[in-house]
């Protein structure tokens, strides 16, 4: 009994306010828009939320670190993998295998990656204004390597949006499970409760830091691709609007911005609140301004509860 | 089986105050007796690497120490003051807060097993006499004795050779003090060396082989066998004239 109410409990400290939300407004677009919602296009869905999915597990392992840990630059690493991808790879150079396009993205999403984690981990400069100093570079880069839109994206690529796009979510999902288990993820956990004490414990406090910059960078590379999938083409202009959504998602999904405390599950059901929030919003014909307020006024109220549930279950404790 | 001696060799603690020259060898509990602020606890992290000397160095065996995660890697383990700021992570689980300095134990084909850290722990659980009913359960469920033995339980699984512990029995129950008195012998007849702060002379007269007594940032007096006394030591510390 003692398990069950403790399994029960872990679940609810993972998704917090995001889970309930999740199920409320599951059931409302159900019930609201019922030919969008059937069963047999759940595929297409998931489709349309993977890449913010994406965006939001890429943005974690870096607010996990804690100390103000963050990662501005997931939107315009994913523009800028979508950008490399299509333009580089495919249109300029007719490499269109999945053998060279997939590494290309991971190896582009983890050097960047590493670049945040030098500047944020080894040099200590803030979290924020690296990788804010990493995004207009990348949006930059992006910019003059792609001016406008272009397209198409290889077939194998394009196919993978749908239902398919479950493929690079799950490879996302396994990739995790298998971090998870490694002995830096425990650390980085320790490094994210409390790094002065995580220093006294023994552990390399800059160099788990360094891993999570550039664990998440990599994940952004995946991400590029999804965002690629989705699209089918390459866009300039819409990568870097991920990096805000995404940071919302994750607060939504109960990862502490403090660090130390949340999981890829979180980061999911935050990413789908946010998909589904906006597709009521959308059954209702709402201007895209009322949108951004929605969402923002959501994330407040989502932040402050976890806040409030934080201090009751601290309280108990005690 | 040879023990390698902690020494410190002319430690200043700060500018001007009269350099301290010790050795800590294997099989020995040494205390740091002083009122605070004196500088003992200085001292301690000065020898854990965590603080530097004004002058002089500490070496371990042949080797000088430099630093902190140097003095780990040597086996020079330390258990800080102050629990809730510096120690637990209030966020993890008992069984990781166990094993967060050892986590390449558990390494079983390149992935963490959690049965093998269930293992270790249980077996740590035995030895310290820890109560906790489950160790999945957040560390800030336990007591703030056990949450101590979890601590220790941290640092006995490096396998330390020396252990610098910071009032290791500040805020626990009686109980877990005899506990932890009857680890710390254990230790030390294996042949590990322990220096102890404590704020309670009775402790350090019923654990060390001898203690130094601090005043004014270096060692005012080094007490041991039948000379170790309440009496002796609280003069010392108040700077009485011997």
């Amino acid at each position: 009994m003692r398990a069950s109410d403790s399994s029960l409990a872990t679940l609810w400290q993972r998704t917090s306010f995001g889970g309930v939300l999740l199920l409320v407004l599951l059931i409302a677009n159900i019930f609201l828009n019922p030919p969008r919602f059937v069963f047999t296009n759940w595929g297409t869905l998931i489709g349309l939320a993977a890449p913010l999915i994406g965006a939001a597990i890429a943005s974690t392992p870096a607010i996990l670190a804690g100390r103000g840990g963050l990662d501005l630059s997931v939107g315009p690493l994913m523009g800028f993998v979508n950008a490399i991808v299509i333009k580089v790879l495919f249109l300029d150079n007719g490499i269109a295998s999945p053998f060279v396009i997939v590494p290309v993205a991971l190896i582009t999403g983890l050097v960047v990656g590493c670049i945040n984690g030098f500047l944020a981990a080894v040099l200590r400069i803030q979290p924020i204004v690296a990788t804010l100093g990493t995004f207009l570079v990348l949006t930059g880069v992006t910019l003059t390597i792609l001016p406008a839109p272009l397209g198409p994206a290889p077939d194998w690529l394009k196919s993978l949006a749908g239902p398919l796009s479950i493929v690079p979510l799950a490879a996302i999902f396994l990739i995790w499970a298998a971090v998870k288990r490694l002995p830096i993820f425990g650390q980085l956990m320790a490094v994210g409760s409390d790094d002065r004490a995580a220093f006294t414990a023994g552990v390399p406090v800059t160099q788990v830091r360094f891993f999570a910059y550039a664990f998440g960078g990599m994940l952004s590379g995946i991400a590029g691709l999804m965002l690629t999938s989705l699209i089918g083409s390459a866009d300039p202009n819409i990568g870097p609007t991920f990096t805000l959504t995404a940071i919302a998602a994750v607060a939504l999904g109960g990862v502490s911005l403090a660090g130390g405390r949340g999981s890829i599950t979180g980061a999911t059901t935050g990413a789908l609140v946010i998909f589904l929030l906006q597709s009521v919003l959308t059954t209702f014909n709402v201007s895209t301004h009322l949108l951004q307020l929605a969402n923002g006024a959501i994330l407040v109220t989502a932040v402050v509860l976890t806040a409030l549930q934080d201090r009751l279950q601290r309280g108990g404790a005690r | 089986m040879t023990e390698a001696a902690l020494a410190a060799n002319e430690v200043a603690l700060r500018a001007g105050a009269a350099p301290i020259s010790n050795e800590v060898s294997g099989g020995e509990i040494v205390g740091l007796a002083g009122l605070d602020g004196h500088g003992q606890e200085r001292f301690l992290k000065i020898l854990a690497g965590l603080e530097t000397a004004a002058s002089g160095a500490v070496s371990f065996g042949e080797s000088p120490v430099h630093g902190f995660y140097d003095a780990v890697s040597k086996g020079i383990a330390y258990l800080g003051r102050d629990r809730r700021a510096t120690g637990i992570f209030s966020s993890l689980s008992i069984l990781d807060n166990f094993a967060i300095s050892t986590v390449w134990h558990d390494v079983r084909s390149g992935l963490i097993s959690r049965r093998a850290r269930r293992q270790r722990y249980e077996s740590f659980k035995e030895r310290l006499s820890v109560v906790a009913p489950d160790p999945r359960l957040s560390i800030t469920t336990l007591s703030g004795g056990n949450q101590q033995k979890i601590l220790l339980a941290r640092l006995m699984a490096m396998e330390p050779q020396v252990y610098l512990l910071n009032d290791p029995t500040r805020g626990v129950d009686v109980a877990t003090r005899h506990v932890l008195y009857g680890v710390f012998r254990e230790l030390a007849a294996a042949g590990t060396s322990i220096v102890i702060l404590s704020t309670e002379i009775e402790e350090i007269l019923l654990l060390c082989d001898r203690v130094l007594v601090f005043r004014e940032d270096t060692v005012a007096a080094e007490i041991a066998g039948a000379e170790m006394t309440n009496e002796r030591v609280i003069s010392v510390m108040f700077g009485e004239p011997q």
